[in-house]
């Protein structure tokens, strides 16, 4: 699904991505975690060029997004984003949020993009909440919505940047339920988060990443239980 | 000396005739000067480079130099440079909407800016051409905001109207003279004038902080 290859970003003269070179198959989970400003974010967002790489190549479903003539539209409908912080659309409800896309983008009829809404807001447990706007919301139910924002697109995968980490603990639950569903359907994911919990139970492949390149990788009871390198063993003691 | 309301209010209905030249004035004005202010302050932070400069060039000589100049140069300069005649109205429509286009364009620009930035980038990570965002996502929320300000400046307006008076176009300043001439009453005259204008800029900051109160339940 994503083939990337020597992977940089600069900011300017910060050099933030230093050569990352990882797969990610078809229906795979992958967890990123690792120290703050290491560069998961900006990992992440380079998969969906928010971010533009400064070097190396990214193929996601056989395509190259790094090649300036791939039409970056194209690449985003396929490639699913949840943030942080929600990021919903405040003037709309919970359906024209998730609405909105296969409205605009693609360009299904009304009746059509509210069918496809409603059963996704059903989807994640937030059928009766339709007609509510986002600031009606708890933070986990926006972070569901936002969920359903994104899978109304029909996304061949999913990125959630630290999806969990605005909320309050016992939010955070439901939104990790919602996530677990989506990878037991198949979905292919990357997740940037602090929930070891999730990373073991559901993840396929762990990468721990530190000051811009992937410092080791392997599938979770291997990373969490032995993991072979002295930053690894240094971040994961302070965290687990 | 006594006042002499009797003046004053023998001459209201003509006065009140001019304060709605100078409400007609100041709407459209606004109005037109809210769809230029719009594109330029749409300009003023686009990607293409020319385009910012010459917004930038434009707001920077209209907010550095006197209405009353400007007022002057499209009824008199306009005409000598185009050869043909300038109505007193369209002139003082013209110079007035060329001169709210770029205090709006400041407003909107300011309001644009003010929506965060994850708007942008969750509307983009959906596929969303930025021309999408900028409609569906950015300008409905900005508007909103900007409501405030373009009371405030709708309220300026109104009072920087009055400088058309000078193009001897009959809004509520000039008829003032007018009848002041005819009266030889300024007191009385200028003081219901003042009246006048203060019950319409009243008028107005009410309807705006209706509209802002109306449209926060909503959202
Ligand atoms: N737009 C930007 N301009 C300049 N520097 C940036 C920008 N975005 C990120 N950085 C820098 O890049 C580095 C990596 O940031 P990034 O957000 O990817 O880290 P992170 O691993 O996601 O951290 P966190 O766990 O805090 O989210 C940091 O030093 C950050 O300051
Ligand atoms: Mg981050």
């Amino acid at each position: 699904m994503f083939e990337i290859h020597d992977l940089h970003k600069h900011f300017g003269s910060l050099h933030v991505l230093k050569g990352i070179t990882c797969g990610i198959a078809k229906g795979q989970v992958v967890v990123i975690i690792g120290p703050s400003g290491s560069g998961k974010s900006t990992f992440l967002r380079c998969l969906n060029l928010l971010e533009k790489p400064t070097g190396g190549t990214i193929y996601v479903d056989g395509v190259n997004i790094t090649d300036p003539k791939t039409d970056i539209r194209r690449v985003r409908e396929n490639v699913g984003m949840v943030f942080q912080r929600f990021n919903l659309f405040p003037h709309m409800t919970a359906l024209d949020n998730v609405a909105f896309a296969p409205l605009r983008v693609l360009h299904l009829s009304k009746d059509e993009a509210r069918e496809r809404a409603l059963d996704l807001l059903v989807k994640v447990g937030l059928g009766d909440k339709a007609d509510s706007y986002p600031d009606q919301l708890s933070g986990g139910q926006q972070q569901r919505v936002a969920i359903a924002r994104a899978l109304a697109m029909r996304p061949k995968a999913m990125l959630f940047d630290e999806p969990t980490s605005a909320l309050d603990p016992e939010m955070i639950g439901e939104v990790l339920e919602v996530m677990k569903a989506l990878a037991e359907e198949g979905m292919t994911m990357v997740v940037v988060t602090h929930e070891m919990g999730f990373a073991r139970e559901v993840g396929d492949l762990v990468l721990f990443m530190d000051d811009g390149i992937i410092v080791e990788q392997a599938p979770p009871e291997i990373m969490f239980n032995c993991p072979s390198h002295e930053r690894t063993k240094a971040f994961l003691s302070k965290i687990l | 000396m006594t006042f002499r309301w009797d003046i004053l209010f023998r001459s209201l209905p003509y006065l009140w005739e001019g304060a709605q030249m100078t409400i007609r004035l100041t709407t459209t004005a606004v109005g037109i000067g809210f769809v230029i202010g719009t594109l330029l302050g749409m300009a003023r932070i686009c990607q293409y480079k020319p385009l910012r400069t010459l917004a930038a060039v434009y707001i920077d000589f209209i907010r550095g130099t006197p209405l009353l100049v400007q007022i002057f140069l499209v009824y008199m300069g306009l005409p000598q440079l185009l050869s043909f005649p300038m109505p007193r109205l369209t002139a003082a429509i013209l110079a007035l909407s060329l001169n709210s286009g770029a205090y709006v364009a400041e407003i909107v620009r300011a309001g644009i800016q003010s929506i965060d930035l994850g708007q942008t980038e969750a509307a983009l990570s959906l596929g969303c051409s930025n021309a999408q965002v900028m409609r569906y996502i950015i300008l409905p929320q900005a508007f909103k905001r900007i409501i405030p300000p373009l009371g405030n400046e709708f309220i300026a307006m109104l009072k920087d109207s009055s400088l058309v008076s000078v193009i001897a176009l009959e809004e509520l300043v000039r008829r003032a003279n007018i009848v002041i001439t005819r009266t030889y009453r300024p007191f009385e005259i200028w003081l219901g004038v003042a009246f006048m204008y203060l019950i319409m800029t009243i008028a107005i900051s009410r309807l705006v902080a209706y509209m802002e109160r109306k449209l926060k339940v909503d959202v």
